[in-house]
């Protein structure tokens, strides 16, 4: 909310106008300030003249030469504008003036008569926009006539500083320049103006009946009459600007001006097109309505509406009707200034997608001790700024609140706060903040109707505290009795630090995909990652999908990387993905996704600087043995994204728990990637499961038997299922065993392999000699051919 | 020298001997390399050469010279033995060092440099942040980033015309049955909600995570991002301890001279509420939102609001990370470039 202290100080005295001291002041009491400016003014040597003669330019048509009254002299001023007559009051720039910073005004000669300065209009002054030509001064500022000769801006605000607060929601009260100027009294323990606003009348000529008083506490109608409508004077329209709020006419402008002032929102119908009998009532279904933005819209049942004989004429408290919306020729104006239950409010401007200023502030809740208060204001502006008298009012107020009163324990303070105070003064403070306050030592506290945020006794606390100060409650360092980190924190924490120690580096990506991501990814129509949710108000379609997998997000990040000729990228991350399941909540289980691509230029040393899917079964093989996971295996996989030979599905204690290998050609292709690309995609839940307490192992003290085995086997034969053979066959004593060759070729026979391996046999209690290790080599070349349908090519 | 010389008079084995004494160090000398000096050796002190001869024909030497000759072939012996050695020391040493001259490579050609990667800079911070915490008596524990309504804002008592609820400012998901009822979670407190319905008091906890508003990506806002709360509830929390624990934690994070004040602000869950604002790089900026726990969120979560008092916190990983480490663009926390990732060490 943004307002000018000259407009604040209407209702405070402030004991300072040092901008920093207020915006403190402020934000001590819990209004945040964004910012504070000074208006300043770009122009000097301005003076207030009064024009004496207008005549016509004998050699121009388009100007007109005037006599200017400046006080002390008369100018001959050359003008252009045509909105003004003899006997106005106006702006003066005479020579030697400057405007706009640095553009001076000197004598000149227009065909062939001197022009001794320039009258001015509200954009060469830089403080507002033009309606019909230069600023006639008269109606906005009556007092200049008084004052020809003197400098303009002493008609304008002295020192003016704009201030924009952000009010927190649950503060309506101080949406407006007289709710923050009800704080900063009782900051600086100042009178606040009272703002007693009874304009008389009688009766309205408009009947109003309220069907529903639970959706309508109270409706106020103020008629004014005899109003021409025409831009307001400089004065409102300058601080309506400075508060953010464009200027339209004297009529809109005196409602807006209104509830910048007081924070009610009021509308104005046209009188002439209202017809005299007024109902608030409740919408019929499907009964339709015009809006002020001409929208044609359907009603139900649900919505409040202002309806006269025949129609809808505005929807309670979101936006008024076509029919009776006030235009240039209006001439009277009935005034509608209504408390609305502030659900039902929310209920309609949400179905209709209408929302305004007017509709947020009665969505939190407006005071409906104010209505005759704000309808009034609004009659009295356009007394002074449409011509138009203040006739009838009709004050509807059925069912007026029932003040809610709390009872406040000074034991509750210390308990909440933790200092002590005595009830005076706590009930001196809230006092001072506009509560009424009995009791002794406990108080009895009665909420005033501005406040919907004030229920319960904490929240009383917190008026307490916030004027007490928070800076003066001594603070105390206090530790907790929580348990540490949980373990699968910290197991998570020792996952990251494995794949950054194996060089990959991690990301965090948006949890959203777009759906085209998975099309990228040529996922089989039925894969089960293609069944995303979806997001209902996406910010773009990009991230219109909860990820299923974190597989687009790593592609996406090592092609960006690549594209920009970084490359050798390794990055892993660790992320929540998004699955239906039979819950309340979707399944979000935690995931460690990988990828590495791009190995970069060959190094002088040979070795090789590319990736290729043992560089991914790899990292499946540190992240078991680092996080201590037992009994995983490998198991060749075809599933997409990965490339069909080239990937394997990891399975622990039976359960495939994720996939590694090569992304398919095509897929890194269509992500922009040449060459070799690896990844991987594991639940993390298993990675980070609790371990139990593992148990100490002495190791064998005697020396080991160390033999190679070589087996030929058809070449469809996994090598780990000859592993997995070795270790049946094993009894406990292959310490060790290493695939150390694997050939296919001469003389090997075509669709036949020889894989060789390196054993270490040892026994816990004793030496193996020859004879002992026989019989264990023996068994495990049986196994082998037994699994394999290998057999021995020889060993060593 | 001739080895098949008669020596078996002892005369003239003594002469040999002497010969054998005077000319052999010149040639043990001049032995070039370990194998010139060991066909050398063999000759000097070999089965073949005149000392072993020597020793072989002592038993047919005159009785009485037997021990004078012995002494003097031994003394030969040990004499030339010794000079072989020290040559022999002398040459592997050379030998030694030629080899290591022969094995010298230019060590600045790039070494197999076994690449370290990173973690996240958001992640350090949330971790570091935790830890500063978890010293401070409280535990950790994560949960869901999709919510439900209820927890996400009923729970934690925000009216229902509440504008964070609005489509505008929050992502909602087409999940289940009722319309807006499952949504990606705007901040990380209903965890409160959700731990306090499953653990009784006390409670000290912290949660980390990641967290949604509909806001477009610019250099100040992002679709996602990520928080870390707190909470701790016990019989005698009061708003002093809250300033204590949560000034002790801006010293921590940021410099054990770092000011902070207190300022009072609205959060629906917390009564009073404030934000922490801290002074640093000249001026004074937000640090956190926190405040003592409403009642209202305590009987939602099954609490008596006349046994606990408690208090919570929340703040912004990325932004905590942004102000210490100089990133003035939100969106490079989000920016995969492995030369950023880099910097994460």
């Amino acid at each position: 909310m943004k307002f000018t202290l000259d407009w604040m100080n209407e209702f405070i005295d402030l004991p300072t106008n040092d901008p920093e001291e207020i915006a403190e002041a402020l934000e001590s009491l819990g209004h945040e300030v964004e910012g504070w400016e000074r208006i300043e003014h770009r122009f000097e040597g301005v003076v207030i003249g009064k024009v004496l003669e207008v005549g016509p330019h004998p050699n121009a048509d388009k100007v007109r030469v005037t006599k200017v009254d400046v006080g002390d002299e008369v100018l001959d001023i050359i003008c252009g504008a045509w909105n003004f007559e003899a006997g106005a009051v106006v702006p003066v720039a005479k020579p030697g003036a400057v405007l706009q910073g640095d553009f001076t005004i000197t004598q000149r000669k227009i065909r062939g008569i001197t022009s001794n300065g320039m009258i001015c209009s509200e954009s060469e002054l830089e403080i507002g926009e033009d309606e019909a030509g230069i600023m006639v001064l008269d109606s906005d500022y009556p007092s200049a006539a008084e004052a020809l000769g003197r400098d303009f801006t002493d008609l304008l605000p002295d020192n003016d500083v704009v201030f924009d607060v952000t009010i927190t929601p649950n503060r309506p009260d101080c949406m407006s320049v007289y709710g923050l100027a009800r704080e900063l009294a009782a900051f600086y323990q100042i009178q606040l103006a009272n703002p007693d606003l009874e304009l008389p009348g009688g009766d309205a000529e408009t009947s109003v009946t309220i069907v529903d008083d639970v959706a309508c506490p109270r409706f106020v109608g103020r008629e004014v009459t005899g109003i021409t409508v025409g831009p307001s004077p400089h004065r409102i329209r300058a601080r309506l600007t400075a508060a953010g709020v464009r200027p339209i006419s004297n009529v809109v402008d005196a409602s807006n001006y209104a509830m910048m002032e007081f924070g009610h929102p009021t509308h104005a119908f046209d009188t002439d097109r209202l017809g005299n009998f007024v109902v608030i009532r409740h919408a019929d279904d499907g009964e339709p309505m015009t809006t002020l933005d001409d929208v044609e819209r359907q009603l139900q049942g649900s919505d409040i509406i202002v309806a006269d004989a025949e129609r809808p004429v505005a929807i309670a408290g979101v936006m008024g009707g076509a029919d009776t919306e006030v235009n240039d020729g209006t001439t009277g104006v009935f005034i509608e200034a209504a408390y609305w239950n502030p659900p039902g409010v929310l209920l309609t401007s949400k179905r209709l997608g209408l929302r305004s200023e007017a509709s947020a502030r009665f969505e939190r809740g407006v005071d409906p001790g104010f209505c005759r208060l704000a309808a009034d204001r609004v009659a009295q502006i356009l007394v002074e700024t449409a011509g138009g008298s203040v006739a009838g009012v009709v004050d509807e107020y059925p069912a007026p609140p029932t003040p809610r009163v709390i009872e406040l324990h000074m034991s509750e303070i210390e308990r909440v706060l933790g200092i002590r105070l005595a009830s005076a003064e706590a009930g001196a403070l809230l006092l001072r903040l506009g509560f009424d306050v009995t009791g002794d030592d406990s108080l009895v506290v009665t909420v005033p109707t501005r406040r919907p945020d004030v229920f319960r006794p904490a929240d009383l606390i917190e008026e307490i505290a916030r004027l007490y100060g928070f800076d003066n409650i001594p603070g105390r360092l206090r530790f907790g009795s929580g348990m540490g980190l949980p373990e699968s924190e910290s197991r998570l924490r020792t996952l990251r630090s494995v794949m950054a120690g194996a060089g990959y580096h991690e990301i965090f990506s948006f949890s959203f995909i777009g759906a085209a991501d998975l099309d990228a990814l040529q996922l089989p129509a039925d894969d089960s990652a293609r069944i995303g949710i979806t997001v209902v108000n996406p910010l773009r379609d990009e991230e219109g999908v909860m990820r299923t997998t974190l597989l687009p997000g790593l592609l996406k990040a090592a092609s960006s990387n690549l594209a920009k000729r970084v490359d050798d990228v390794r990055l892993f991350e660790v992320g929540k993905v998004f699955l239906p399941g039979e819950d309340e909540l979707p399944d979000q289980p935690d995931r460690l996704g990988f990828i590495a691509a791009g190995g970069g230029a060959p190094r002088w040393d040979g070795t090789d600087p590319g990736y290729d899917v043992y560089d991914a079964t790899g990292v499946w093989g540190l992240l078991a043995s680092a996080m201590a996971v037992e009994g995983s295996e490998l198991r060749a996989t075809e599933r997409a994204p990965f490339h069909p030979g080239r990937a394997a599905e990891v399975i622990v204690g039976g359960r495939a728990i994720g996939v590694v290998g090569e992304i398919h050609p095509a897929v890194a292709a269509a992500h922009g990637i040449d060459g070799r690309v690896i990844a991987g995609e594991i639940d993390a839940d298993v990675l980070v499961a609790a371990r139990e307490p593992w148990r100490f192992e002495v190791p064998s003290s005697y020396p080991p038997q160390v033999f190679d085995l070589a087996f030929e086997l058809d070449s469809s034969v996994a090598a780990s299922t000859l592993l997995a053979a070795i270790d049946a066959a094993g009894e406990g004593l292959v310490e060790k065993r290493t695939i150390f060759d694997v050939y296919e070729g001469d003389p090997i026979p075509k669709g036949r392999k020889s894989i060789a391996i390196n054993l270490t046999v040892r026994a816990p209690d004793r030496t193996l000699s020859d004879e002992d290790v026989a019989p264990i080599r023996k068994a495990i070349v049986k196994a082998v051919e037994a699994a394999t349908g290998g057999m021995l090519r020889g060993s060593v | 020298m001739d080895p098949t010389a008669n020596l078996s008079e002892p005369m003239e084995t003594r002469e040999i001997l002497e010969q054998l004494r005077t000319e052999a160090p010149a040639r043990i000398e001049q032995a070039g390399t370990v194998e010139e000096l060991s066909d050398l050796a063999v000759e000097i002190t070999g089965k073949q050469s005149p000392i072993a001869v020597g020793r072989r024909s002592l038993g047919s030497a005159p009785p009485d010279q037997r021990r004078d000759l012995g002494r003097a072939i031994n003394d030969v012996a040990v004499e030339l033995n010794a000079l072989i050695e020290t040559r022999r020391a002398a040459l592997e040493a050379v030998e030694a060092s030629q080899a290591l001259e022969a094995d010298r490579v230019d060590v600045t050609l790039p070494g197999r440099v076994p690449e370290r990667g990173t973690t996240h800079l958001i992640q350090q911070v949330m971790d570091e942040i935790v830890d500063i915490f978890v010293a401070m008596g409280y535990t950790a524990a994560t949960g869901p980033e999709v919510e439900t309504e209820f927890y996400n804002f009923t729970a934690l008592n925000f009216p229902i015309a509440h504008p964070t609820r609005l489509e505008s400012d929050t992502l909602y998901l087409d999940y289940g049955d009722v319309p807006e009822n499952i949504l990606l979670r705007t901040h990380t407190s209903p965890m409160q909600a959700r731990y306090m319905e499953q653990h009784e008091p006390p409670v000290y906890l912290v949660v980390p995570g990641r967290v949604f508003r509909r806001d477009p990506l610019d250099p100040t806002h992002s679709p996602v991002f990520h928080q870390i709360e707190g909470l701790a509830v016990d019989t005698d929390i009061t708003f002093g301890d809250l300033k204590g624990v949560l000034d002790h934690f801006a010293r921590e994070f940021l410099g054990p001279y770092i000011e902070t004040k207190f300022i009072p602000h609205h959060f629906p869950f917390t009564e009073p509420s404030a934000e922490m604002h801290v002074y640093a790089n000249g001026r004074w900026m937000e640090l956190l939102g926190c405040g003592m726990v409403n009642p209202a969120v305590f009987e939602a979560v099954g609490y008596n609001p006349e046994e606990v008092t408690g208090f919570a916190f929340g703040m912004g990983a990325d932004r905590l990370a942004m102000v210490r480490h100089g990133i003035t663009d939100l969106r490079h926390l989000f920016d995969p470039d492995r030369r950023i990732l880099e910097q994460y060490r």
